[in-house]
């Protein structure tokens, strides 16, 4: 089953306007992700069974240990090449077709979210905040820009392209909302924990804010807080969240170092936040969740599954926007080592826990590949998480 | 039409990787698959004038075929190539992007960075 149109993401008041060419332009960038993740990617475990796995083996005498002997074997096949070769243009190819439209009409965005009507959300810019290493060296998921250039004043440009590429990158299998991770995690925290009741609930990295929403569905008394290092991403989940009458407070922040009062929080989460950042900063942010957090808090990230959880060729598969992607922390940050983090950070240990959570958008279902691998991101229909209670 | 004159970048910053000895042949991939994505553009469009039209009665395929022109339809022809060939050809502009504004740097050099 084709996945959703483009036109099936929801139209709040301040998603980008498409001309038919526009639109058109989008769904072959669909449908081409679409086609090399289902007809085109399978070949490349064809690929390792028949020929270059055999030549592993009859060189070195065993079989490869682990998925970094197999990128090294691979790298060199040229089926794989050609593959890499169109994934990466696919993945340019996606952020030009959403460019395109919000270049054309960046003034209006720009008045528009200006001019939205309030919810009582707030939304809290320092210019002055640096942008750490692990946004500024390369602009991540080859997104021209990242989160946080501006190209004009009060810019909101790297929101609506956000916004609109995630629904293209997921192929609409992450709800006309784009707000699968959030509604999955937040379910599964509702199941898991059904007496614990936040008052206040943090979302880390929180861009556009469309995983930021579910919090405020889910416990419609907490005060929900968003934050990012992106100011055009803020903008634009600002005006989002109003534009959908939700009330959230969003401040450009770096989640390692917040200007919060100790305890100030009941919940804190994140939604593919981990792997854009780094060892060193991932560090620093369990701490100062640590320190956020409120006695018998609960910090909960999620991500893709680690590798350690996958067999080896699935998990090269999965490591290809490392390499690839412009996701330089993708790899490293699969392979955490969480009972560590929480003693460093001062967590107890044994209050460490992962899971995986189903999707909570059933309609994405008959859509998904349920294979974890690049270029193919929500194909899975499961989320996994990773947390520490206080 | 555009409301500014503003231009967003296309290049992700950061090195672009190789897959084939000569870059050429990355960036010819590139362009043939954005190409494919023009024509279906046009396909879409195509698809939808000609069914309005056909549902209307409006337009026969004779009157297609013998359709004549004017300087003004032309210059906008020439406009319209030339935004596709600016689509179709993004991968040299990115090239060109990264001439002007980045430093060079490996993208190994940015790994290890990140994983100290």
């Amino acid at each position: 089953m084709q996945p959703a149109a483009t036109h099936e993401q929801f139209r709040h008041a301040i998603l980008p306007e498409m001309t038919i060419d526009e639109a058109a332009r989008q769904d072959f960038v669909k449908s081409l992700k679409y086609y090399l993740a289902t007809e085109v990617s399978p070949g490349n475990a064809m690929a390792f069974e028949n020929r270059v796995r055999p030549a592993f083996e009859a060189r070195e005498r065993r079989p490869p240990r682990d998925h970094h002997e197999i990128r090294r074997a691979m790298q060199a096949d040229p089926y794989f090449k050609l593959w890499s070769s169109m994934q990466r243009s696919s993945q340019e190819m996606m952020w030009a077709s959403v460019i395109t439209p919000v270049e054309r009409q960046l003034d209006t965005l720009i008045a528009k979210a200006k001019s939205l009507p309030p919810a009582g959300g707030t939304l809290t810019l320092d210019p002055d905040l640096p942008i750490p290493s692990y946004h500024a060296a390369v602009d991540i998921h080859c997104m021209p820009g990242g989160y946080h250039t501006e190209f004009a004043p009060d810019d909101v440009a790297e929101g609506a392209i956000y916004d609109r590429a995630v629904y293209i990158y997921t192929m609409g299998r992450m709800s006309p909302y784009n707000d699968d991770i959030g509604a999955s995690q937040v379910a599964w925290i509702r199941r898991q924990f059904p007496d614990f009741k936040p008052k206040r609930i943090l979302d880390m990295g929180c861009t556009v804010g469309h995983s930021t929403i579910p919090y405020a569905e889910a416990y419609p008394d907490a005060d929900i807080y968003g934050i990012d290092i992106g100011a055009p991403v803020l903008r634009y989940a600002h005006a989002r969240a109003e534009s959908l009458g939700y009330k959230v407070h969003y401040s450009q922040q770096n989640a390692e170092h917040t200007n919060f009062p100790n305890g100030f929080f009941d919940l804190i989460v994140s939604h593919i936040m981990v792997h854009e950042t780094s060892n060193t900063a991932f560090r620093k942010i369990m701490a100062e969740s640590q320190r956020l957090l409120t006695e018998g808090g609960i910090v909960v990230h999620s991500e893709t599954p680690p590798y350690k959880d996958l067999p080896a060729f699935d998990a090269f598969m999965l490591d290809w926007d490392t390499l690839n992607n412009n996701e330089p922390y993708w790899g490293a940050s699969h392979e955490l080592d969480f009972k560590k983090l929480a003693a460093d950070a001062g967590f107890d240990p044994d209050k460490q826990f992962t899971a995986l959570a189903p999707s909570a958008f059933e309609e994405g279902e008959a859509r998904r590949t349920k294979v974890f691998q690049g270029g193919d991101f929500g194909g899975g229909g499961v989320w996994f998480l990773f947390g520490f209670r206080k | 039409m555009a409301e500014t004159s503003l231009r967003l970048p296309r290049k992700p910053k950061g090195e672009r990787p190789q897959y084939f000895p000569d870059p050429a042949v990355d960036k010819l991939i590139s362009i043939i698959l954005s190409l494919a994505g023009e024509v279906a553009v046009m396909h879409d469009r195509h698809d939808t004038l000609e069914r309005i039209m056909a549902a209307r009665g409006l337009v026969s395929r004779d009157d297609i075929e013998s359709f004549s022109a004017t300087r003004e339809v032309l210059a906008e022809r020439d406009r319209w190539r030339e935004a596709f060939l600016a689509e179709v050809l993004r991968v040299v502009r990115q090239d060109r992007e990264m001439l002007e504004r980045e430093t060079p740097r490996t993208y190994q050099s940015v790994v290890e960075s990140v994983e100290v």
